[in-house]
């Protein structure tokens, strides 16, 4: 490709001396669909990522580029070697340092794009949190694993009146659902009920292939686009269901449901149930998830000190962000709001023993 | 079973997370009838298909969806709809990873 080629938008033609913005983004404002016009709405928008990991990666990469100017991404996770198969925007590096996804990701946008502001939190995404994360945001793009956060965010931009896209992968197949509140079919509209935790298959449990991914979030990040310039009259509505393996796709039309108790009678009943007292989540295969008890949330650990405590009990690594600890045959990821993933077990009564021992009770 | 032509039939497509219970057969030829009936059939077909799709009780599985002619069920009388001979079924599950 030619480095001489004259952009042809009308920006740089006209200031020539101006930072190149116009140069920059050339190859989408030229399709007519976006244009000038389109790209000053990219630069503008704000969106929250929900989730960090295959989906979440490759929709923030996919954004960056295009010029969405404001990230926020919410990732409770860190960096694992078994995460590079997938999710674009991680490095050896940042698996053998074990760091937080969020805080890898916005690193690696920063050098993609130093024109894209990234908010990186290193969180789990609860009801006490949700609404903060999405406040200001455009648009909200699902990158979790999980249906418990997706009920969720379904209910807080509901509440919000900010349009989701859901987006979901697993072995060759996934589907993108953009849902459009109180206008286009929701999550419960389709689903009316949360699956349980372990009911259905997982990446950890099915696997999933790279290829699915980039075409998932590409969908998504093109209806997101869409969503963002104002072409809402280009959406894909509907669930978009494609298999890469068995070589289909399909299109499937979702009617609202005027009885949907989410976007139809209002009852936001993931967003108002309290958080679960016990704290513990099962975090993939061989992992559990505590979260402190209500009395030490909102606190910040001092990590240095922690380090220190627990030096003489197994071997502790720290990267700045996160203490990792070997001890018992677990490692436990401890992070600065007083979370742990606890690997080695999955069992959560013995995660939360574990958890009292070294963290506290 | 009698053999079915492709016009007495009713085709159910299902999604890659279920072949292994249907011997590898992504699309499957049972005879029209309600869609609880095309379930039984499954089952009759493929033991053990039913528990995939509907709870103890019988009724689908809430993170289960079928779609007829591309339309939920769920918009329709559910189980109690009809398929009628040349109809297409489409059973999509809930999607959790990412």
């Amino acid at each position: 490709m030619s480095t001489r080629s004259t952009p042809l938008s009308e920006t740089s033609a006209t200031t020539p001396t101006a930072p190149d913005r116009s140069s920059r983004y050339s190859r989408q404002t030229l399709f007519a669909g976006i244009g000038p016009a389109g790209q000053e709405r990219l630069t503008r928008a704000r969106v929250l990522i929900v989730g960090c990991g295959a989906l979440g990666t490759n929709l923030a990469n996919l954004l960056a580029r295009a010029g969405v100017g404001y990230l926020r991404i919410a990732d409770r996770d860190f960096v694992e070697e078994n995460n590079l198969q997938r999710q674009t925007l991680f490095e050896e590096d940042d698996a053998t340092k074990g760091m937080p996804k969020a805080v890898a990701a916005a690193r690696r946008i920063g050098h993609i794009n130093s024109q894209v502001t990234v908010d990186a939190h290193t969180t789990d995404v609860t009801a006490e949190n949700i609404e903060d994360l999405l406040d200001g945001a455009d648009l909200a793009l699902d990158g979790t694993d999980n249906f418990e956060t997706r009920y969720l965010l379904n209910d807080a931009c509901l509440k919000m009146n900010i349009p989701w896209i859901y987006s979901g992968v697993i072995a060759s197949y996934g589907v993108s659902m953009p849902i459009l509140p109180h206008e286009t079919a929701c999550l419960r509209c389709v689903f009316p009920t949360r699956p349980l935790p372990g009911t259905t298959p997982t990446c950890d449990t099915a696997g999933v292939l790279n290829g699915i991914v980039s075409v998932v979030t590409g969908m998504t990040a093109t209806e997101a686009i869409k969503l963002l310039v104002g072409a809402t009259d280009r959406l894909a509505r509907g669930m978009t269901w494609i298999d890469l393996w068995e070589n289909t796709h399909e299109r499937l039309e979702l009617p609202r449901m005027d009885d949907c108790p989410a976007c139809g009678r209002g009852e936001y009943a993931y967003l108002d149930a309290a958080l679960d007292e016990n704290g513990v989540s099962l975090c993939g295969r061989n992992a559990v998830q505590v979260r402190p008890q209500q009395a030490m949330r909102g606190s910040e650990l001092d990590l240095a000190a922690l380090a220190e405590r627990l030096a003489p009990v197994g071997e502790v690594a720290s990267n700045g962000f996160l203490l990792r600890l070997r001890v018992d045959g677990y490692e436990v990821m401890i992070f600065p709001d007083a979370r742990a993933i606890i690997k080695g077990t999955d069992d959560p009564a013995v995660a939360r023993t574990v958890y009292a021992r070294y963290v506290g009770a | 079973m009698a053999i079915l032509s492709v016009e007495q039939a009713v085709s159910v497509k299902l999604p890659t997370a279920l072949l292994e219970h249907a011997a590898n057969q992504q699309a499957i030829f049972v005879p029209s009838g309600t869609i609880r009936e095309v379930i039984d059939a499954l089952e009759e077909r493929f033991p053990g298909m039913r528990f995939h799709l509907c709870l103890e009780v019988g009724e689908l599985r809430p993170f289960v969806n079928i779609f007829l002619n591309g339309v939920n069920i769920r918009y329709l009388q559910g189980l109690d709809t009809p398929a009628p001979a040349g109809a297409s079924l489409l059973i999509v599950p809930s999607v959790a990873g990412g």
